[in-house]
Parts: C-alpha cells; sequence; structure tokens
C-alpha cells in the first residue's frame, strides 16, 4: 500500500505570535516552527497502516528551504521518504490542494492522509478541496472507537481500517459517532482523538538523514498558486479586561442581565 | 491557649481581616506536602507588609506565642507545619514585586510573590530568576529562601542562596533588618564583615522571617533541546553523565528516574510511553542549544552505546511532555500511595557504590518493599521514595521506615554524603541531622537561635528540638 501524507510547518502554538509591521502578517522573527500537530496524528497513522499492510509513506510538504526539517522529523517517525515543493511566498488552501493534485498524479498512492486543519491558520480547506480536483472520496474528522488509553492504542493498532479496496473511518459528528466506508484511492483527514503520535526515536533521527526528499517547485510542477484569497488585516483579538467581585449570587445575576446582558 | 491579653491586643491593634480562625482555612494554612503530621495552628494571620508584621512579631515575642512562617506550603520536611497550636504568620498578601531593575540585573519582590509569578514578571526583559522546580506554581520567594530551595536547574545555577542579594528580615522581637546594602540596597559586592544574609538563607524560619528580597536575575536560556534517554542501569547514567560533561554543551538540566516511578506516574496521569520497549533507567537532558551540534551530540552519544534509546522533544509541547514525565513523579508517588521519603546527597563520585550498598541493605532487612529512585543526579541528589506495601498499616509502617532510615543515613554518613539535600530538616529528618552535623555544630545553631530568639518563639522545634 502507497501511502500519501501532507505536513505541514506550523508557528509553534506555544509561543505568542505578534503581527507584522504590514499588519497583514505573523511577524516571524524569533518565531519557532513544528509539525502541524494533526499532520503529526495524520504521518503515525500512515506509519500504523504502512506496517499492517505493508508498503510505503511518502510525506509531502510545501515551503521555504527550512521546511526540510519538518519533512525530517516526520521520516525519523517512520516515513519512508519525503517530497519538499519549495515556495517561499503566500499561498493559500486552494494553491496547496492544486500542487498536491500533481504530486498525487505522479505517485499514484492507494490513500492521502492528511491533517483535517493546519493550527495557524485554521482553514479546514486543502483536504476537501483535493478530493475535489482529482475527483476522489472523502472521509474527513478520521476519528476512532477506542480511547486513547485502550489497549489497541498502546500496540498501535491503526484507527482507519482497510481491507481490500474499502476503507472504514470512524468519525465523531453532531452527537454521536458516525462510520463511512470509502473506495480507494480517497482522501482522509485526521482528528485529534485517532492516535497518540510516536517521540521519533534518536536512532531513528540518525537514520533519517539518510532517507532522500526529492524537491519540485510550483514552476516544475506547472502549478500557477498565486493566491485566490487576499489577506487584508490581521487584529489581535481585545485585551481582556480585569474582573470585578460580586458579593453573591444575587449581584452576578444583575450583573449579567444589565451589563453583560447575556441573560434576560 | 493563646493568652488573653495577646487576642485582644490582635483585635484592638491589626486590621479585621488581619487574623483567620476558620477552622477550614486553618487546616490549610497549618501544613505543608508532608502527609504525616496532623495540623492544628491556633489561627493564622495575614499580614499585608513589613511594619504589620514587625509590630505582630513583638506581639508574639511579648507575650511568648509561638509563630510558625508559611509561604506556598510547599515544602517536604514539614518546616511550615503547624501542629502545636502555633500561630501561622502567611506571607501570602505580601506579593508585590517591583519593576526589574535592567542595569542591575536584579528585582525586589515582597515574599509572596510566587516563583513562577516571579519568572512571568521577567520573562519580558529577558531575564529570569534562576530558581526552577515542580511546585513554582505555588511555592513563595519567602520560602524558598528560607528553605534555600533547590530544585531541576541546580546543576546549572546553583541554589537559591546565590541568587539573593538583598534581604529583608523581621527579627523576632520586632526588629527589621536590611540585609543588602544599606538601607535595602543590594550589591554584587559587599565585603562588609560577617554576611548575615546567608545565615537566614536556608534557616527554614528558626531565626527570621524574611519579607523581602531583592532577587539576582540571569539572561533566560535560549533555546533548549530536551532529551529523555533509556539506559541499562545506575552505571550507565553516571557514564552518560561523564560523557555529556565532557562534551561543549551547557546543561541545564541532568536528572534521573526509574521504571517505578515511571509505572506509577502513567498510572496516575494519561501521558504517553516514551519509548516502544520499557528500560530500567531513565536520564532526562535538558542542555542550552547555542553553538551545540545536536546532531553531532546525538551521533556520538549513540556510537559510545551509553544508551539504548532515546528521543529528543521536537516541540516545546512535547519538552513540556518529557519533562512532565519527571516533574510529575512525586505528585504521582503521593496520589498513588504512601511515600516515605528521603532526600539525600552524595559525593557524585561515590554515588554507585552507595547504591550498591543501599540495594544491598533493603533486598536483605526489607525485602518486597517498593523503592522509587529518582533525583538530580547531576547534583549527586537522590530522591529515596520507599512505598508503603497494601498490606502493611500506616503506623507499623512509620515505625519500619524510621528503622530503615537509620540504617539508610548510616550509609550516607560512611559515604561522607548528606541526609537532606534540598528538603531541609524540619520536623521530619531531626533525628537524621546528627549524622550530617556535628555535636559542636548543632551546639553553634542553637547558640545563634538563642542569641536571635531568646524565647524561642520562631518555628519552634524545628531542625532541633525546642528548648
Amino acid at each position: 500500500m502507497k501511502i500519501l501524507c501532507t505536513v505541514k510547518r506550523v508557528t509553534d502554538p506555544e509561543v505568542k505570535l505578534k503581527i507584522g509591521a504590514d499588519q497583514k502578517s505573523i511577524a516571524t522573527d524569533n518565531l519557532k516552527y513544528v509539525l502541524n500537530p494533526f499532520d503529526e496524528i495524520a504521518v503515525e497513522e500512515a506509519i500504523r497502516l504502512r506496517d499492517k499492510h505493508q508498503g510505503e509513506v511518502i510525506v509531502v510538504s510545501v515551503g521555504p528551504s527550512d521546511v526540510s526539517t519538518q519533512l525530517r522529523t516526520a521520516l525519523a517517525m517512520g516515513a519512508d521518504r519525503a517530497i519538499q515543493i519549495v515556495h517561499a511566498g503566500e499561498l493559500d488552501s486552494d494553491g496547496v490542494a492544486r500542487l498536491l493534485q500533481k504530486v498525487y498524479e505522479q505517485e499514484k498512492p492507494d490513500v492521502v492522509l492528511m491533517g483535517k486543519l493546519s493550527v495557524d491558520n485554521d482553514s479546514w480547506q486543502a483536504g476537501p478541496l483535493l478530493a475535489e480536483y482529482l475527483g476522489l472520496p472523502q472521509a474527513t474528522y478520521a476519528s476512532k472507537n477506542d480511547s486513547l488509553e485502550s489497549d489497541n492504542e498502546k500496540n498501535k493498532v491503526p484507527g482507519i481500517t482497510i481491507e481490500g479496496t474499502t476503507a472504514t473511518v470512524v468519525r465523531e459528528a453532531d452527537g454521536g459517532i458516525e462510520t463511512l466506508k470509502v473506495q480507494l484511492p480517497a482522501v482522509i483527514t485526521t482528528d485529534l482523538r485517532l492516535n497518540i503520535p510516536r517521540y521519533p526515536s534518536l536512532p531513528n533521527i540518525m537514520k533519517a538523514k539518510k532517507k532522500e526528499i526529492k524537491e519540485h517547485t510550483p514552476q516544475s510542477l506547472g502549478v500557477d498558486v498565486t493566491p485566490k484569497v487576499r489577506v487584508l488585516k490581521f487584529e489581535l483579538p481585545p485585551a481582556r479586561k480585569a474582573g470585578v467581585k460580586v458579593a453573591d449570587s444575587a449581584e452576578l445575576l444583575a450583573k449579567l442581565r444589565s451589563e453583560a446582558k447575556v441573560i434576560s | 491557649m493563646l493568652p488573653e491579653a495577646f487576642t485582644a491586643a490582635l483585635k484592638r491593634d491589626f486590621p479585621r481581616d488581619f487574623a483567620t480562625y476558620d477552622p477550614k482555612e486553618l487546616l490549610e494554612l497549618g501544613k505543608d506536602w508532608t502527609k504525616v503530621y496532623a495540623p492544628a495552628p491556633s489561627l493564622a494571620v495575614l499580614p499585608r507588609s513589613t511594619a504589620e508584621v514587625s509590630r505582630f512579631l513583638a506581639l508574639c515575642h511579648a507575650h511568648g506565642v509561638a509563630v510558625v512562617p508559611s509561604g506556598g506550603r510547599t515544602g517536604l520536611a514539614g518546616g511550615a507545619v503547624a501542629a502545636n497550636g502555633e500561630v501561622v504568620l502567611s506571607l501570602s498578601r505580601m506579593r508585590r514585586m517591583e519593576p526589574v531593575d535592567v542595569l542591575g540585573g536584579t528585582v525586589r519582590v515582597e515574599a509572596g510573590a510566587v516563583t513562577q509569578a516571579v519568572h512571568e514578571h521577567c520573562a519580558p526583559l529577558g531575564l529570569t530568576w534562576p530558581v526552577d522546580f515542580a511546585s513554582k506554581g505555588s511555592s513563595q520567594v519567602g520560602g524558598n529562601i528560607a528553605t534555600n530551595a533547590g530544585g531541576v536547574k541546580v546543576i546549572r545555577y546553583g541554589l537559591t542562596r546565590q541568587w539573593v542579594l538583598g534581604l529583608q528580615v523581621v527579627l523576632a522581637d520586632g526588629r527589621v533588618l536590611e540585609l543588602g546594602g544599606a538601607g535595602g540596597g543590594a550589591l554584587e559586592k559587599n565585603n562588609t564583615g560577617i554576611d548575615l544574609r546567608q545565615l537566614f538563607i536556608g534557616s527554614e524560619g528558626i531565626l527570621g522571617v524574611v519579607t523581602e528580597a531583592t532577587l539576582k536575575l540571569v539572561r533566560a536560556p535560549d533555546e533548549l533541546d530536551v532529551f529523555l534517554f533509556a539506559v541499562r542501569d545506575l552505571a550507565a547514567v553516571l557514564a552518560l553523565f561523564r560523557a555529556v560533561r565532557q562534551k561543549d554543551v551547557t546543561i541545564m538540566a541532568y536528572e534521573f528516574f526509574t521504571d517505578r516511578c515511571l509505572d506509577r506516574l502513567l498510572r496516575h496521569r494519561n501521558l504517553r510511553q516514551p519509548f516502544a520497549a520499557p528500560a530500567t533507567h531513565y536520564v532526562l537532558l535538558e542542555i542550552e542549544r547555542q553553538a551545540t551540534d545536536v546532531d553531532k551530540f546525538i551521533h556520538e552519544i549513540f556510537e559510545a552505546a551509553l544508551v539504548t534509546d532515546g528521543v529528543v522533544a521536537q516541540s516545546s509541547q512535547q519538552a513540556q511532555e518529557l519533562w512532565a514525565l519527571r516533574e510529575g513523579i512525586s505528585e504521582s508517588l503521593s496520589a498513588t500511595g504512601l511515600p516515605h521519603k528521603n532526600d539525600i546527597a552524595l559525593p557524585v563520585g561515590g554515588l554507585e557504590a552507595f547504591c550498591g550498598e543501599l540495594d544491598a541493605l533493603f533486598a536483605m532487612r526489607y525485602p518486597g518493599w517498593e523503592i522509587c529512585l529518582f533525583g538530580h543526579i547531576g547534583d549527586g541528589n537522590l530522591h529515596v521514595n520507599v512505598m508503603k506495601p497494601d498490606a502493611m498499616g500506616k503506623a507499623e509502617f512509620l515505625r519500619e521506615t524510621k528503622a530503615a532510615d537509620g540504617h539508610m543515613f548510616a550509609l550516607v554518613e560512611k559515604h561522607k554524603g548528606s541526609v537532606s539535600a534540598e528538603h531541609g530538616i524540619g520536623l521530619l529528618k531531626k533525628d537524621a541531622l546528627k549524622y550530617t552535623r556535628s555535636a559542636e555544630q548543632i551546639e553553634i545553631m542553637r547558640q545563634l537561635k538563642r542569641v536571635l530568639d531568646p524565647k524561642g518563639i520562631l518555628n519552634p522545634g524545628k531542625i532541633f528540638d525546642a528548648v
């Protein structure tokens, strides 16, 4: 089984972001980058599926040249080889999906695994757009029935079940669990409770250095990635005001009614 | 019972909310993280200024009322326990922090400032007060100073003692001393006679009450790399330490724990197993990245076959997760059973021989006991935790561990160690003091106590029995 898995470099969620001088970007000085946590889950799932069904895991990323750091992390987790599309400028979800479409056409994987969103832009778009452009079935927000403390999780059993050319995906829906069956090849996006990603071990970090990272550019793939979405302005949420102490529940209710106006 | 004249003066001369008699609050304020003593304070007071502390201590002094100074109460030796009807003097309301003096690299804070709040106060300026440990969210500066607190960064920065430039202390009779430069200043260099400031640091509240301090700050470290290694045995833990120390890296922390600690931690908290295959000994290493070639560093460690497995945090979140495996141990041991704690120090070079003899001792005399071993191994500091067997009663367990302690402390003495590396003596280790301090030294401590607190009202019965 050939699994294509996307990984995005995102700003470390632990670092406090600053808005750039142009008000349309995030200031990049002192930024730390990590692998998008949802993509980390996708990589973990890809590795488990590969270990169960044989085959290979190819990780792909789009971004500036130092995105190779995040690709190496995925390789150290256990992916077999990597593709990097070098692009330093702006990029929206549509551009990403069109680039991935080309990679898909070259690699012809059995399944594409992607994080359901990236924690920086929170767009949730790239997966569904890719499925649409490829005309493939999609199953979003893959989760699983087992808890993350279960023996299955400890034994690294994949949460996505593949039998023949059918994948069974469990997803959280409003008020319950929904089970989907999709025909492969398909695009599957991963949610938080699908698995607990492994730490890349140091021996694997060493081995990952020798694994192949193949480079492309949007030009070499023949894709125009001029953004269709234009960022007008970034703004920080208003600073939180200091709270006040109330004497009793009656005063609290009065304030909620007259000042906060959240109850009537 | 408190003298009537004392309680009358307390009501007359102090603000209405100065004291609390609420039994529930008293139970909280009268204890620390030790579980063995039943708190029984008569009342607790919460002053808002040094002047109030001074007036209150003068009143206690006049009436011979015993006082237990109290900070974040995260101590592990019973130093802040009020079990005999003492008055608890809580510094919690005194938590003001002055603006950071960037040029001097100092900050003046009140004793009740929480350690983590001090860190957050200094962080925007790229500075930090490098006293750091698992309980930093509760522990207070005054308590850190009174106990000369250690923690996980001692290997890099040393103990609290090294990071206090100025100190304001109130004596038992209410006199206020400014122990830095003149008039509350703080000097890096001040060789004018005996440095009384150092006398109060680590004195566990028996000589005076810390009310304010000028803290020395340091540049906050650059990016850190956090590693967790699986190693074969204690010898390998030490061999790895030797190897890492010879490399061109700045070690921020070198911590160790055993599989038993990890088992209890994972039973108590939902943290992920760090390695595919379990090991018996684990090392957490934190280094400052700076110019370190991390890849080369990793390569060399594996080439030398010093470890069986290892991971390195890929993000600050993973770094926190790895740290949680070490910092969560103490709490998890208490949550999953009753640990009898010992905090001993050995010369690093003598650790292996000591541990070998300790193993043999426990295997022979106390077979079947679960010993959870962890600690700041780079400082020669071991936390030896004996867990109460389920079948054994608490009273019997306390009796048995007391006997075991005697044997262990004799070993500590033989190997030129200390019976209390960083937790202090408090109530818990009084009997052990003699294994590390000579009779002459203890007598000088008592003489100092008599000079500064002639009536013996400050934290009586801590470190040694009251006379």
